[in-house]
């Protein structure tokens, strides 16, 4: 009994020094910070370098932008799907990462535009098709939500793409453009529609095996988008930029990353298809080493997870079991909402309450927050159920026995029924554990940069899957140690039955 | 003064009456034996005794303190904590042990005296070797229930009740999970109970083992007492046909 209550006490202990670490950590730099949300898995605008920083012409345009006002430039990758979010709560200063205008002019209070993008069409070098028009009964590709989906369907679309669209066989929408081009190398799509700085990037690392089409779908224009509103911040940030294009500074880092034909302040017109921004193929090494940085996140979620919601399961079984008929209703409708929705949703909804429901902004660090709370508040409701179950199939006899003999409710839960209870539940309990182990990829929707995110940003610049593919390793190897610890324990329950 | 007194129990399983109006009261060092065909209501009244029931009227007293009063709307309850202390008035050997499976023996009989009585460990200890010399079975003070046959599980379940130093003890069908040979083992440490002027209540098939120790018999059917009184009277010469009936069918 004392030594439980004495974990119990250390656990909360260091509980509370881990969050106010956190906390502190977090209030320290709190000045003149310039926050630019970018999607990291968007070369060569925004994505992780060889060297695991985050880098790319906008990146480089708005670290030049803070150096010239004095700022902190803080490079801040986000889930595309939350970016309004994200700029509404303040979480970020602006949307810079080949950001398109056309069709959010009235969303965003916008830079004058920077770049000129096209709309254009990859194919494989001998699959016949040449212009626009043979697309007529093939498969396209396109990134879900991207401006070559709302080129071609989009309510601006043109009556030209709009016929495209229909004379396909397929519309075929990917989550990136790595599937992308290994769904057209494989013949699963016939083509891909994408941005031409995108493409270009892409064929620059690849063989001589795709080419891009001469025709256009469209032209497009990007910009940095601020909150609407937001007028001071985007002309201080113009007029730096036009001081940049002044003195040639601007030219030269468009030169840097190929970009300098898409730049639409510069005098040519025509797009230099040959992009100069090179990919370094990384050692698997490497790989490791970058990863390695994006464990410790895993790590700490998955402890922390296990630390609050092993405990919150145990009071929600408690309530679930009580007497009294609404307290139990709570605790079921709880259980129900927390097993019966996504996680994913319910980790979006943890993060945003704050801001739309009580119209507190929240501070960067409290993405972590989000994604333990939601993540403890989820698995204790799994947790909840396995202890009831745990509990309830513990004979009526013993609690009868206890009952005679004078233990109170408390002593006999805590030295008649836990111990009895944890042995029953540890094969489940070690399935939610290793389920955890995965699920921790999820904090990827609050952006919250685990492991498996920084696999998908480098897999991005690698234009390769094979980071993944060492993610899944260290997947593995971490559950592998779970399940041995588990057993472990296990083992030593066994001396009795 | 009677160690304990029920009257007038009334107990009820939705439509079902388990129970229609039990009297019953034992003196110090009486040795009383239940006996009765199943499902009449003997078990329950011995749950109900112990508290592991709630009865629907009647009342219930333990040495002289009445802890559950006869009320017009049904029996009336003290609060829960005053329900824990009448508790250490008795000790009840169950029929399928209910032993902690998770403590040695040592902890399943020492457990309850240290932690609820808050008695001096190695009193306890030692008065738990006693124990375990009585009932027959020192030589597994570290042993797990788990590794124990049904009669030494029950034996532990005896020494457990006995640890508490109860002023009295239930035994419900205590033999009933065992083996033949083994039922006599277990039969052996009661009578000693019995020689040593143990106040017991005994729930039982064994009819001669009842006749044997058993200052009074009380034979019961559909929630009744029929018959009551000596071993001689009860066993031997019963007067009620339902008695006679369930005895004849016994010793065939």
């Amino acid at each position: 009994m004392i030594k439980v209550k004495k974990c119990f006490v250390a656990g909360i202990f260091c509980l509370i020094a881990i969050t106010a670490g956190l906390f502190f950590n977090s209030v320290a730099y709190a000045k003149q910070e310039f926050i630019v949300g970018f999607d990291a898995e968007f070369p060569p605008y925004g994505y992780m370098d060889e060297n695991g920083e985050y880098t790319g012409f906008d990146l480089d345009l708005a670290d030049e932008v803070c150096k010239r006002r004095g700022w902190t430039l803080v490079k801040r990758p986000i889930l595309w799907d939350s970016k309004d979010s994200e700029l509404e709560t303040g979480a970020i200063s602006c949307i810079w990462n080949g950001f398109t205008m056309n069709g959010r002019e009235s969303q965003y209070t916008w830079s004058t535009p920077y770049v000129d993008n096209s709309q254009v069409v990859i194919v494989k070098k001998d699959s016949g098709i040449e212009k626009l028009s043979d697309l007529a009964g093939k498969v396209l590709a396109v990134q879900t939500d991207s401006s070559a989906l709302a080129a071609l369907e989009g309510d601006d679309a043109t009556d030209e793409n709009k016929a495209l669209a229909a004379s396909l066989k397929n519309l075929q929408q990917v989550e990136n453009y790595n599937s992308a081009f290994m769904n057209l190398e494989s013949g699963m799509v016939d083509a891909i529609a994408m941005d031409i700085g995108v493409a270009s990037y892409q064929l620059s690392t690849k063989d001589d095996t795709f080419i891009m089409l001469d025709e256009r779908l469209s032209s497009e224009e990007y910009g940095i988008g601020f909150k609407l509103g937001n007028t001071e911040l985007r002309d201080e940030v113009q007029t730096t930029l036009l001081e940049m294009l002044e003195d040639g500074t601007f030219e030269s880092i468009a030169k840097k990353w190929g970009l300098e034909d898409s730049v639409c302040l510069s005098e040519e017109d025509t797009l230099n298809e040959a992009s100069g921004a090179k990919v370094t193929k990384l050692s698997v090494a490497e790989i490791i080493k970058q990863l390695s940085s994006g464990i410790a996140a895993t790590i700490s979620v998955f402890v922390l997870t296990l630390l609050f919601s092993m405990p919150l399961g145990l009071l929600i079984a408690t309530i679930r079991m009580s007497k009294f008929k609404l307290l139990e209703w709570i605790a079921k409708i709880y259980i129900s909402i927390m097993r019966g929705t996504p996680l994913m949703l319910q980790l979006l909804v943890v993060f945003f309450a704050p801001y739309y429901v009580f119209k507190i902004s929240t501070p960067y660090s409290y993405r972590f927050y989000a994604t333990i709370i939601g993540f403890s508040l989820n698995y204790a409701a799994y947790f909840a159920e396995i202890y009831r179950s745990g509990i309830q199939s513990i004979p009526r006899g013993q609690r009868e026995a206890a009952q005679i003999m004078g233990y109170n409710r408390s002593q006999t839960f805590f030295r008649i029924i836990f111990p009895q209870m944890v042995k029953r539940v540890l094969p489940p309990v070690t399935n939610e554990v290793i389920t955890l182990v995965k699920d921790t990829s999820l904090a990827f929707v609050l952006s919250y940069t685990e492991m498996f995110t920084m696999a998908k940003q480098i897999a991005a610049s690698q234009t390769s899957l094979f980071p993944l593919f060492v993610a899944g390793v260290f997947y593995y190897v971490f559950n592998f140690i779970v399940a041995f610890f588990m057993e472990r324990i296990e083992k030593r329950l066994d001396y009795y039955r | 003064m009677s160690v304990l007194e029920l009257k007038n129990i009334k107990k009820s399983f939705g439509n079902k009456v388990v129970l229609q109006d039990i009297t019953l009261k034992v003196d110090e060092g009486e040795v009383v034996s239940i006996i009765g065909p199943s499902g009449s209501g003997k078990s329950t009244l011995l749950r109900c005794a112990t508290f592991l029931e709630h009865i629907d009227n009647g009342s219930i007293t333990y040495a002289g303190s009445e802890v559950v009063k006869k009320g017009t709307e049904g029996a009336v309850y003290p609060s829960k904590k005053e329900v824990q202390k009448a508790c250490a008035n008795f000790g009840l050997v169950f029929q399928n042990f209910n032993l902690f499976p998770h403590f040695s023996v040592l902890k399943n009989i020492a457990d309850a005296p240290i932690v609820i009585q808050k008695r001096n460990k190695e009193e306890v200890y030692n008065e738990v070797r006693e124990l375990l010399k009585k009932v027959g079975i020192s030589d597994k003070e570290n042993a797990y229930p788990c590794e124990l046959s049904g009669g030494q599980q029950q034996r532990v379940a005896i020494a457990r009740a006995l640890a508490l130093h109860p002023a009295m003890l239930y035994f419900d069908e205590p033999t009933s999970a065992l083996d033949p040979e083994i039922t006599a083992e277990i039969l052996r440490v009661m009578k000693g109970l019995a020689a040593e002027k143990m106040t017991m209540v005994i729930v039982t098939h064994e009819i001669d083992f009842a006749k044997a120790v058993s200052d009074r018999v009380i034979f019961m059917d559909g929630g009744m007492v029929i018959e009551e009184g000596s071993p001689t009277d009860v066993i031997d010469n019963p007067k009620n046909e339902r008695t006679k009936t369930f005895l004849t069918k016994l010793s065939v």
